[in-house]
């Protein structure tokens, strides 16, 4: 194969890297074939880079497809959408990894304040008293056994919150994705 | 721009509706597909469309596909294929589409 060809695979293999390595294979493979295709047709290597368009906007549309696709939460998903910020343009690389980060940072301290409360509410009752974990709300410390049901509350107050700027994150991919393909139709 | 801005927005979905009417047909690999839509100047997708498009509807479990050996000189190439699921939803959407078709028409004819 051309080495044009072979180059302008290897940008778009790298700007999904943070995909799982088996869809990366596939999608290359995919458009491996493509080119080939359009290769057998006639044309030349400049005219299939051409036709293909930039490699950043190829890889931008897999990205934005992939966060689009389901709302739930996962680590590979959170590099998605900062791989795809990263491809969207300067005006968003703030927002969205503002709101993604911010979103795992809740849900990671709604997990933690239940455990933590948790922790408390056992050793207290073992008659330990950990001066380290404990429920406060700026003057008032609550005693161990508010603290348990109300670290379990805040806890979940806290994950719903993460997961609501999640779901808020994908849905601000999807519209990013729409100005995308509405500006590279152009 | 105002007519462009439209153009784009209303082949969103239909762009989709026609993908799996084609796959409906006989299983149909991404080139096939593409050059069958640029037949058809209103439908033309490019294969940044129209690849993330079918990836998309593979993970929402409308389309399968599977890689298969071509003859001498041509690429190996993967065929879509509708699901049950996939064949449900294109039976509602179409029905959906044709929903819209008679509603426009009435319109211009009241």
């Amino acid at each position: 194969m051309d080495k044009a060809l072979e180059n302008y695979l290897d940008q778009v293999d790298r700007h999904l890297r943070h995909l799982p390595a088996s869809d990366r294979a596939d999608i290359i493979q995919e458009i491996r074939s493509g080119m080939l295709e359009l290769a057998a047709a006639g044309q030349d290597a400049a005219q299939i880079c051409q036709r293909l368009g930039d490699p950043k906007e190829l890889a931008a549309a897999y990205l934005g497809e992939a966060i689009a696709k389901s709302p739930g939460f996962s680590w590979s998903r959170l590099g998605s959408v900062m791989a795809f910020c990263g491809l969207a343009g300067l005006s968003w690389m703030f927002v969205l990894p503002f709101t993604s980060v911010l979103a795992v940072g809740l849900m990671f301290s709604g997990a933690v304040t239940p455990l933590a409360g948790v922790v408390q509410f056992v050793l207290s009752l073992m008659g330990i008293s950990v001066p380290y974990v404990m429920f406060q709300i700026g003057s008032y410390t609550a005693p161990p056994a508010v603290a348990f049901p109300l670290s379990i509350a805040v806890g979940a107050l806290l994950f719903l919150a993460g997961r609501w700027l999640w779901q808020l994150t994908v849905r601000l991919v999807q519209i990013v994705g729409q100005q995308y393909q509405k500006l590279s139709a152009q | 721009m105002r007519v462009e801005e439209w153009r784009s927005q209303s082949k969103r979905g239909t762009l989709e509706l026609c993908i799996l009417l084609m796959i409906e047909k006989r299983e149909r690999y991404g080139y096939e597909l593409i050059s069958e839509l640029e037949k058809r100047p209103v439908l033309a997708a490019k294969e940044s469309t129209i690849y993330p498009l079918l990836r998309r509807l593979l993970g929402e479990g409308l389309l399968s596909s599977c890689w298969r050996e071509s003859a001498e000189g041509l690429p190996p190439r993967k065929y879509y294929s509708l699901t049950n699921t996939g064949r449900a939803y294109l039976q509602t959407i179409s029905a959906v589409w044709e929903d819209l078709s008679a509603a426009i028409q009435e319109i211009k004819e009241a």
